[in-house]
Order: C-alpha cells, then structure tokens, then sequence
C-alpha cells in the first residue's frame, strides 16, 4: 500500500560549493538554517541527529563527498509512518559561475500513511496536529 | 456563537486543509469509514452495514469526509461509491514539504551573510 516518493526543493546561492559545505555538515553551521540542536559525524556511517522543533530526527550519514554532496538517512524513533533511518536525503551542490545551485532530495518518504490500527491514529492526529498548528 | 453555527453537526464548517482533516479525522466512526474504503471502493450502503447509526448519519459523515478532501465521490447509476484519497493524508509529507524550502531559504541567507561579514572584516582589516 505505501508508495514512496521524492521531495525536491532547490536555491541558488551567491558563494562556492566550499563555503556552502561546511553548513550542511558541522552542527553549529547547520543549526542556523534547520532545528536547534544537532549531533553530526560527517563520514559514511557516522551519525546524523537533529531536533526540529520537538521533533527528534534521526539517521546516519550514507555519504559524504565534499563540496559537491552529501547524503544522510532520515526518520523519527517511534514513529510508525516514517521511523528512525527509513528516508534519505540528498543535498547536492553545484557551481554555476560565481553562484551554487543547491538541490536536495527526500527520498523514500511514504506516500499513503493511513494508519493500520486504532492505536496508530494518535501519533499520526499528533503529528497533523503540529501541521495545523505550524 | 450564533444559532446557526450552534445548529450546525460538528465539523461540517469544515473546509479543506489540516484543520479540516483533523476534525474529520476527530470521530473514530469516520476513522472506520476511511480504514474500509482505503483499497476499495465501496457505495455509501455498503458502509453503512458496519455501523449501528442510520444510514442519514452515514451519509452526513461521508459527506464531512469528502469535504476535508479524504474521500473521493463517483457515481454509479444512483448509487454514489465512495474511496480514500491517500494524498490527502500525508502529514509526513506536508511537514517536510513546507519545512525545506523555508531551511533551505534560511541556508541561503545565512551563508551569504556570513560571506559578507568575511568580506567586512577584510576590508577593515
């Protein structure tokens, strides 16, 4: 039933991939674009930890080639739909004259989460919740 | 609140988007609702044999349903078949949807500030 799918989002930023790379992978560089607290081992296998807002996230760096891509999994412990490690994230940078075009890409997430059971609706109306309130 | 709203069965006001869904997704009898049609069609009468409500209240929380985008509506002759929309239900999705064009916004202001700063310091130096 679950059908997994992209996200794709992209920018175009005046510096290098060099002066970019370091904000995806030192936690005192990322936590000034996403989440407020972060623990990162930037090499294959090395773990990837971030909250955002309440929300834990968690994984493992898959890849690390720097300054041009970085991939990390991505989930949440506990939560059915999307647990921790069970998506990917991609970030690619790429020069373009004396600006970088950075892409990223979710990988993997579930399309169709519709809770099995009863006791999967409250995780699933807490995290909507969080939508609604956002 | 006016008499009119107060009359009203919860809900119904509801539009589309997350507030919506929530409150249709607030009553465990549409839970069940939405659990039966999500691989299948199924027609409001078909449904309505799970439940121990009239099939008038049946009717009304499909309709609450359909309305907050959960359900989709196709008729058959006089019978009207019901099915889930699974993308309507997507939080996951929604949340990372909206959370990495706003990151990734906030990425591009920091770096080209922090280089600004860089170049600053330089020129005073």
């Amino acid at each position: 039933m679950s059908r997994p799918d992209t996200l794709r989002a992209s920018i175009r930023i005046a510096a290098t991939p060099a002066e970019i790379f370091p904000y995806l992978v030192e936690p005192r560089l990322l936590v000034q674009w996403i989440g407020t607290w972060a623990d990162l081992n930037p090499e294959p296998g090395g773990v990837f930890a971030l909250n955002v807002g309440d929300t834990p996230v968690r994984g493992a760096f898959v890849s690390v080639d720097p300054p041009h891509r970085v991939v990390f999994t991505w989930g949440v412990p506990g939560s059915a739909a999307l647990p921790a490690g069970s998506s990917t994230v991609e970030i690619l940078l790429t020069a373009e004259g004396s600006e970088t075009v950075v892409e990223l890409f979710h990988h993997d997430l579930p399309a169709d989460e519709l809770p099995q059971h009863e006791a999967g609706w409250t995780s699933f109306l807490d995290r909507l919740r969080q939508v609604a309130s956002s | 609140m006016s008499r009119t709203q107060a009359n009203r069965p919860s809900g119904v006001e509801a539009g589309s988007g997350p507030d919506a869904v929530l409150r249709a997704l607030a009553d465990p009898q549409r839970r069940r609702m939405l659990q039966l049609v999500r691989s299948h069609e199924l027609a409001a009468g078909q449904i309505a044999t799970h439940f121990d409500i009239t099939q008038q209240a049946v009717s009304q929380h499909l309709r609450l349903l359909q309305r907050a985008g959960l359900l989709s509506e196709r008729r058959e002759g006089a019978r009207r078949l019901y099915s889930l929309r699974p993308e309507s239900l997507e939080p996951v999705r929604t949340v990372l949807a909206e959370l990495w064009p706003d990151a990734l916004m906030r990425l591009k202001h920091v770096v080209e500030q922090g280089k600004r700063q860089k170049q600053e310091e330089r020129m005073t130096r």
